[in-house]
């Protein structure tokens, strides 16, 4: 178990570091990190990007949203304003992308410290107050991100083999 | 021709991306949103690149790049691998196959386009519509030297021009400036410390779309083997310090094929006008003797029937001018031109010491030379 505990604390840091400079380098934008709050309602609703790995480590990271900030974000990353995100279709994509970019970041480093694993196709959900139910031989941690008054969680998931 | 580049990859955010990235290109992006789709369009356009994620359904960008490989008229097909996963595995495991370079995701957009240039030739949309650069263009000089003196003795030679120079002290600087956009030409100092000028013209040619760039070695006049030894190793052409503005100029024009006859030839009411500068030197000697053919036949061509050589800014009559004076009438003979000169009073004087030029006529003016009967103008000639 302790080797578990030790395998997602490395899992999280290594996301707090695929996200920070995923923003910076396709959105340039700047975010910081903190303990996990509670995401303000949006009556968009919510919007969800996750990738897993399965290997010799399996697990995946949700990127949770608000829909309104998911469309900064496309906005961003596409070099559009946000009136020109066409569709819903246009922002899951620009998630399940960012998603992807996170956790192959994330894949990448474990590969190279031995605990090899492949990624899985991005998924997306949306909907109001989503959460993702907990297994029992899973142990998670969440991070907060923040920019301005937007907040993003990401939640990691690591099962016990 | 515009070029080609194909980009696979299952994700319309990453397809777009590319798209917009290529925007301002002279090229086509064309798409595939999985391995399957992308093989289909490259056997059917031929791209010049392809742009290849790695990880996709259907098929994955390892399956693609195999059987590119095993295809004969794809197999020579330059892949660029787009990839959200950098592990040691992977960048090997895609090295084996052969690709040209590999870009890791998150990347950005500046970073695409460079390591796309190193293998194709793009140009931005507005250069294709190509004028010839004339030598009163803006022409942007990069002189690469750690010596600030040769920098400003460069601005200062060429303050006359509307000529633009930018410096740098090394080898990183100098390509960035040149990655970057907009040098027309380099100046590069061959006695950089450790070969810095051969290194950083290896790096150059090494991108598809600066392969033309020109790139003069700087040397001193009697460094012989090292002039050598850039000449054999490709530079363009080589200045010598201390440098002359007007052989850098004449150079710099030449390297770049610069039109220079508009400063010399102008045709007016049925005449072609050859006006030379107060100094008729080896440069512009070159340069009027360059066009003189081509001009003196356009000038037949479009109905012209006389050549008006201005000497009116010449002080003194020089061997040179002479010769090409004499040169320039030869030719009006042989094409049935008729010619005439014209010069201050300074210039007659002198020209009347000299057998080959005592029995020229001139007039004052060129409007008055362009007026000349025709027997004059044969005796001028």
């Amino acid at each position: 178990m302790t080797t578990l505990t030790s395998q997602v604390d490395e899992i999280q840091e290594l996301a707090e570091k695929a996200v920070r400079e995923v923003f910076q380098t396709m959105l340039s934008m700047e975010v910081s990190s903190h303990p996990p709050l509670p995401l303000p309602p949006d009556p968009e609703g919510e919007i969800v990007s996750s990738v897993g790995f399965i290997g010799q480590v399996t697990g995946a990271i949700y990127l949770y949203s608000r829909v309104s900030f998911a469309r900064l974000l496309t906005s961003r990353m596409l070099g559009i304003t946000e009136q020109e995100v066409e569709s819903g279709e246009m922002i899951n994509d620009a998630l399940g992308e960012l998603s992807n970019m996170v956790v192959g970041s994330v894949k990448s480093q474990l590969c190279d410290r031995g605990q090899t694993c492949t990624l899985t196709i991005p998924s997306i959900v949306r909907g109001q107050q989503l959460s993702v139910e907990k297994p029992s031989n899973v142990t998670t941690r969440v991070t907060a991100f923040s920019h301005g008054n937007h907040h993003l969680l990401a939640e990691i998931f690591v099962k016990e083999l | 021709m515009s070029v080609k580049i194909l980009t696979v990859d299952d994700s319309k955010t990453i397809r777009l991306i590319v798209a917009k990235a290529f925007k301002p290109y002279d090229c086509t992006v064309l798409e595939g949103d999985n391995g399957v789709v992308g093989l289909a369009v490259a056997g059917r356009e031929k791209p010049d690149l392809i742009l290849l994620d790695y990880t996709m359904p259907v098929m994955d960008g390892f399956e693609v790049l195999a059987r590119l490989r095993s295809d004969p008229d794809l197999k020579s097909t330059p892949v660029i691998m787009l990839t959200a996963e950098a592990g040691r595995d992977t960048v090997v495991k895609i090295a084996k196959l052969g690709v040209r370079d590999y870009l890791i995701k998150p990347f950005k957009e500046e970073l695409l386009i460079e390591r796309v240039k190193r293998v194709v030739n793009l140009k931005l949309k507005s250069a294709g519509v190509d004028r010839p650069k004339r030598f009163d263009d803006p022409i942007h000089l990069l002189v690469f030297d750690d010596k600030p003196a040769i920098v400003e003795l460069i601005r200062s030679g060429l303050a006359d021009t509307p000529w633009k120079v930018t410096s740098a002290t090394q080898t990183a600087e100098a390509l960035e400036a040149c990655n970057k956009g907009g040098i027309d030409v380099v100046l590069a100092s061959l006695s950089l410390p450790n070969d810095a000028a051969y290194a950083f013209f290896q790096n150059l040619r090494g991108y598809a779309n600066m392969a033309t760039l020109p790139i003069f070695g700087m040397s001193v006049r009697t460094a012989t083997a090292e002039q050598a030894r850039a000449q054999q190793a490709g530079f363009s052409g080589i200045i010598t310090k201390p440098i002359d503005p007007n052989e850098l100029k004449s150079k710099v024009s030449k390297g770049l094929k610069l039109e220079t006859s508009y400063k010399y030839f102008q045709a007016r009411s049925g005449a072609l006008i050859l006006t030379l500068p107060k100094d008729v030197n080896a440069s512009v000697i070159n340069e009027v003797s360059a066009h003189l053919n081509d001009q003196l036949t356009a000038a037949v061509d479009s109905g012209n029937d006389k050549l008006v050589l201005d000497l009116s800014l010449i002080e003194k009559a020089t061997l040179p001018m002479i010769e090409l004076v004499l040169s320039a009438t030869e030719m009006c003979s042989a094409l049935s031109l008729k010619s005439a000169l014209v010069g201050t009073s300074a210039l007659k004087a002198d020209c009347r010491s000299y057998e080959e030029t005592n029995a020229w006529v001139f007039a004052s003016t060129v409007e008055e030379a362009m007026k000349l009967e025709p027997a004059l103008a044969e005796a001028a000639a």
